[in-house]
């Protein structure tokens, strides 16, 4: 979700790359920090996260130019959240099978001695 | 449990009583009074055995609700009590299983490697390989501890919360209720005790841990073998690792302390930020450093947990801090229930100004503890309540910052939040609505308008 955001943000920054001057003075103030980062009040703020926009253009376009160069892009999106939350949930179902199952086994023996 | 009653109310008194010549018999000055009080109760709590020994935990974390003397008392309180011959603990394992720990394991200690007021920690081998809910198969023979609740423990808990309930009904009609609800207090308490007694619920906590942290390989949480585990029985993979009571030996071994530090920490805001799940019984015998540098949280007992509103309030709270704006501050933590009284409003502003400007280290690192610690007695003072989430946050966060400085003393564990609360306003900012109508505007400006 937040990485859409960013890429989201990426791609309309580079799509106007060459639009805003004062875009790319925030990047570079965003970039070099400035005493206090992003911690010298809104400003700053909107700095900051106008450089972390930029880092995200800048793995956009490498993305873009290795896929047109027919290339595999393992990107970090291509993992599905969704899916690994449903591999956990199975997996976690399993767990609390093996603890039932010991149970069961535990019941025999009580049973059974 | 009228006599129980009456034993608790003995073991008080007299600690109490045995507190007098310290307080000069109540003529020496009132903090020292208080302070002699809180070392009488300590005492009591650490005699009455765990009931009152999580209580006392509770206590240690609500500096808003009690005076800074029995806080300190509280942490101060040990939890580690003489061990249990093995037989004892033999027993339980083998009323939950039906069988001999040599049956179940292929070896088992009987000497204890660790003893808690609620649980025994022993150590074996596994008889055959295991494959945990997350993470590589553990294979035969791999190490793993057994963590056993003890015998009677969670009757005796159970009787004295019953005890320690009724007396916080009569005190609720009294002076002292004014300042805490002490119904509340313990209801929070029974539920927390509820859930350690439970260990099944600390090895699914464990379990998701790990699934969070799946793509971080230096942060790690012990895999749980279900097979071997009950309420009362816990087995999971033996840490190899130092505590970080022991950082000294850990050095030597060419631990990188630094880098530990600053990940961990960052570990940390990211359950509190991006899972709203948190460990929220950090000390330094929970966390250990492992020999191929990676973080290891141990001890899943108390969670705290955030909703998505919840986590989305505490970030602008933290945003707040980073900016320094204590409006900002007040507003979002309204929304997390702390309601300042109107004609309160004022002087709260003005206390929580002075924190935030005072909260510099001479080395320049933003002190949390004195910021976080310092806001809740603020509110206290002006009697407002504060919501339990809100104080474990803190407390946990004032933790975070106390074990990672013992890591790296020059570390500023407000800044490892700061990707976590830019990114969270950034998704805020993504709602489709708002970026339709805005994002015309030059992006600097979007951006500009959105935060704010
Ligand atoms: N998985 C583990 N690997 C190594 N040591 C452990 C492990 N679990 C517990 N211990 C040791 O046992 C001690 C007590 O365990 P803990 O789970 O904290 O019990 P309690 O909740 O009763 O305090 C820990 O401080 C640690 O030294």
């Amino acid at each position: 979700m937040t990485d859409d955001v960013m890429r989201f943000f990426a791609t309309w920054l580079f799509t106007h790359e060459a639009a805003d001057e004062e875009i790319k003075a925030a990047i570079r103030r965003g970039m070099s920090g400035g005493p206090e980062g992003m911690s010298g009040g809104p400003d700053a703020f909107v700095d900051g996260l106008a450089a972390m926009v930029e880092e995200e253009k800048e793995k956009l376009k490498a993305d873009l130019a290795a896929r047109a160069r027919g290339e595999e892009v393992a990107s970090e999106e291509s993992a599905d959240p969704a899916l690994d939350e449903i591999r956990f949930e199975v997996a976690e179902l399993r767990g609390r099978l093996d603890t039932m199952e010991s149970l069961l086994e535990t019941i025999l023996r009580k049973v059974g001695g | 449990m009228a006599s129980r009653s009456v034993v608790i109310t003995g073991v008080i008194v007299g600690q109490l009583v045995g507190q007098l010549p310290a307080a000069r018999f109540g003529l020496a000055p009132a903090h020292v009074r208080r302070a002699a009080w809180a070392r009488g109760l300590r005492r009591s709590f650490e005699r009455l055995g765990p009931a009152f020994i999580k209580l006392g935990q509770l206590i240690s974390v609500r500096p808003d609700e009690f005076s800074a003397e029995l806080v300190a008392e509280m942490q101060r309180m040990q939890d580690a009590v003489p061990p249990l011959p093995a037989e004892a603990i033999r027993a339980v394992i083998r009323s939950e299983f039906a069988a001999e720990p040599e049956d179940l394991f292929e070896t088992f200690d009987n000497k204890p490697l660790a003893a808690a007021s609620i649980a025994q920690v022993h150590r074996a081998t596994l008889a055959s390989p295991y494959r945990p809910v997350w993470g590589e198969v553990l294979p035969a023979g791999a190490e793993v501890v057994v963590k056993v609740v003890r015998p009677g423990a969670a009757e005796s808990i159970l009787g004295d919360v019953a005890i320690v309930r009724r007396l916080a009904e009569r005190m609720a009609g009294t002076r002292l209720a004014r300042r805490f609800d002490p119904v509340g207090l313990v209801d929070e308490f029974s539920s927390t005790v509820d859930r350690e007694l439970d260990l099944r619920q600390e090895g699914r906590f464990a379990d998701r841990f790990a699934f969070d942290f799946r793509d971080d390989a230096r942060v790690q949480a012990p895999r749980i073998v279900w097979t071997r585990s009950t309420g009362k029985v816990l087995t999971m993979e033996f840490i190899t690792g130092w505590r970080l009571s022991d950082l000294e030996i850990a050095r030597e071994a060419g631990v990188d302390c630094k880098g530990l530090a600053i990940h961990g920490a960052t570990a940390f805001m990211r359950q509190v930020f991006v899972y709203g799940r948190y460990h929220a019984d950090l000390h330094p015998a929970n966390i250990f450093v492992t020999p191929d540098n990676t973080i290891a949280y141990l001890d899943f007992g108390i969670v705290g947990y955030l909703t998505p509103e919840e986590r989305m309030n505490i970030t602008q709270v933290m945003a707040a801090l980073i900016y320094r704006d204590p409006d900002r501050a007040l507003r979002y933590s309204e929304k997390l229930g702390v309601h300042v009284p109107p004609e309160h409003v004022e002087p709260v502003r003005r206390g929580l100004g002075a924190l935030l400007d005072g909260d510099v280290r001479p080395d320049g690192t933003r002190d949390f503890a004195h910021f976080g610690l310092g806001f809740l007695k603020l509110l206290g003072e002006h009697g407002v309540a504060i919501p339990s989430g809100y104080g474990l946050l803190i407390k946990s966060l004032a933790t975070v910052e106390g074990v990672a400085r013992a890591l790296y003393p020059e570390i500023d564990i407000v800044e490892t939040a700061q990707p976590f609360t830019t990114r969270i306003l950034a998704r805020a900012m993504g709602d489709p609505v708002r970026l339709r109508e805005r994002m015309p505007a030059a992006v600097r400006a979007a951006l500009r308008e959105l935060v704010v």
